[in-house]
């Protein structure tokens, strides 16, 4: 017990005293967090985008005219079993005119003649679990006989899949790359806090102190720039959200932005922490296994 | 309690700091070290505390083979052995006092006990009331007396001194020398490598010679000199 307190105040001891590489390291850190922050918020923003957009996007199934209404309540039941399907609605010949009727309200008129011979066909509208799905929903329905045609966003889903995947994979990239600048960084801040104890750390070692007892306040070091990192990229991030989502509803009203709840900042804010946590310890177990041959 | 059984070292393959070198030294010997700069001096002392390993032979050190001691476990020899070196190695940010304790504090020993054995061992070496002195204040003689007292306060079996005197006038080195018998009066086994010859005239120890990393003396009760 002893010994962690010791080794707790020579961690702060040895922060204070290098306050600037210690203060540099921190900010770089969170810098690095501040674009992991961006990337999860930009993530989280087109998450919902795609979900919303997902939710708006249905298959239509349009239905041979001459079906009988058995045949169509069995198709409809055969849809709901293809995988990937989540919702299913059967929009009747006369549900699909009354929907042509809400559209063209003010000249209701011109279908009036429609009523005698409805020439819509009945159909069935598709959703599915995700876009992804969508293609192969859609060979499932053209494969039934009873369905005569099939009508979908071809290429709206195939874009959002593209783009949720290439920002998943820019955000990793991103990530990677200032992750590892943070690391460097860190590690400097810790080499210089070794050189800084170099003496001390001998005299500890010709006294008899364990190897763990020698390394671990630099260790601990390192987590604690990682955190401290974290909460300047949460806090980073947390501004200049806030700044753009006012800048992009002033501008954009239409686009939907995220608002950040007590959960997503707490999210944003364990994931920056974790991350900054790992950065700090591999920079100065890097450190330490390469300045501090114990 | 030390045993060096033909041990050689050999730095950068063809520099031999030691050559065959045996010696026993026995618990409760006070042994000079003896021979001109780079007769080898430094790293006899330095293979008893395990800073450096033999080329070839075998070095013995409180019962254990220090050639075959695990990294992990060479902190506890330590702990059983005190260094002092000619420049002191103080840590000038802390006072007489934390510098001893230090020894302790690094090896988790509780407060009240560093309180006590800190004060023992300032007593010992007569600067208890020098205690909250930083070094900068301390004479050089002074300096040496508050390491080696953060030597002793572990109360260890062996104290080695790598010319402890080397640095200090003549007068100050006999008190770090009767500073050193005081501590082998007490038991501690000490071995002393050392230049001041009229030191090593009027204290008629053993004395072991080192030419060239060769031992070409080990006499009773010897003079620094043939």
């Amino acid at each position: 017990m002893r010994l962690v307190g010791y080794m707790f105040s020579q961690t702060f001891r040895s922060i204070w005293r290098n306050k600037g590489s210690s203060f540099l390291s921190a900010l770089t850190t969170g810098f690095a967090l501040f674009l992991l922050g961006i990337s999860f918020l930009v993530s989280v923003n087109l998450g919902f985008m795609y979900q919303m957009a997902e939710t708006q996007m249905e298959i239509q199934a349009y239905m041979d005219k001459e079906a009988t209404w058995t045949q169509l309540a069995g198709a409809v039941s055969q849809i709901r079993e293809i995988p990937g399907v989540s919702e299913v609605k059967y929009v009747s010949k006369e549900d699909a005119l009354e929907e042509l009727r809400e559209m063209f309200k003010d000249k209701a008129s011109v279908l009036d003649s429609l009523e005698e011979d409805n020439p819509l066909p009945p159909n069935v509208r598709i959703k599915t679990v995700g876009a992804e799905h969508i293609p192969d929903v859609v060979e499932a329905l053209q494969s039934l006989d009873i369905v005569d045609d099939v009508m979908y966003q071809e290429e709206v889903s195939r874009r959002l899949v593209q783009i949720g995947k290439a920002v998943q994979y820019l955000s990793l990239g991103g990530m990677l790359v200032v992750g590892l600048v943070s690391v460097m960084v860190i590690a400097n801040s810790i080499r210089l806090a070794i050189d800084a104890r170099r003496q001390e750390i001998g005299i500890m070692k010709l006294v008899g102190a364990t190897d763990g007892f020698v390394l671990m306040p630099f260790l601990l070091e390192g987590v604690l720039l990682g955190l401290l990192g974290s909460v300047i990229g949460t806090g980073f991030a947390m501004g200049g959200y806030n700044w753009v989502s006012v800048k992009i509803a002033e501008f954009i009203p239409f686009m939907p932005i995220v608002g950040l709840d007590q959960e997503s900042i707490w999210n944003m804010f364990g994931i920056m922490a974790l991350t900054g946590v790992m950065v700090g310890l591999t920079g100065s177990a890097f450190s330490v296994r390469r300045h501090l041959r114990v | 309690m030390i045993s060096l059984r033909n041990v050689s070292k050999v730095y950068n393959g063809n520099v031999k700091a030691l050559d065959r070198v045996s010696l026993n030294i026995d618990k409760g010997e006070f042994v000079f070290i003896v021979g001109t700069s780079g007769a080898g001096k430094s790293t006899l002392i330095k293979m008893i505390y395990r800073e450096e390993t033999p080329s070839s032979g075998q070095v013995f050190v409180l019962g254990k083979d220090l050639s075959k001691m695990r990294r992990r476990e060479v902190p506890y020899l330590r702990r059983r052995i005190g260094v002092v070196f000619q420049d002191f190695k103080l840590l000038e940010d802390k006072n007489a006092w934390e510098n001893v304790a230090f020894a302790l504090e690094v090896t988790g020993t509780p407060k009240r006990e560093v309180n006590r054995r800190v004060t023992q061992v300032l007593n010992l070496v007569g600067l208890l009331d020098r205690r909250d002195a930083f070094p900068n204040e301390l004479s050089g003689g002074e300096q040496q007396r508050i390491a080696i007292a953060r030597a002793l306060v572990r109360n260890p079996d062996i104290l080695l001194a790598d010319e402890p005197s080397g640095n200090l006038d003549p007068k100050t080195a006999m008190e770090i020398f009767n500073t050193l018998e005081r501590a082998n009066i007490y038991g501690t086994t000490v071995v002393v490598a050392t230049h001041a010859h009229d030191i090593v005239d009027s204290l008629r120890k053993r004395v072991v010679e080192l030419r060239g990393g060769t031992l070409v003396r080990d006499e009773r009760r010897g003079a620094y000199n043939h």
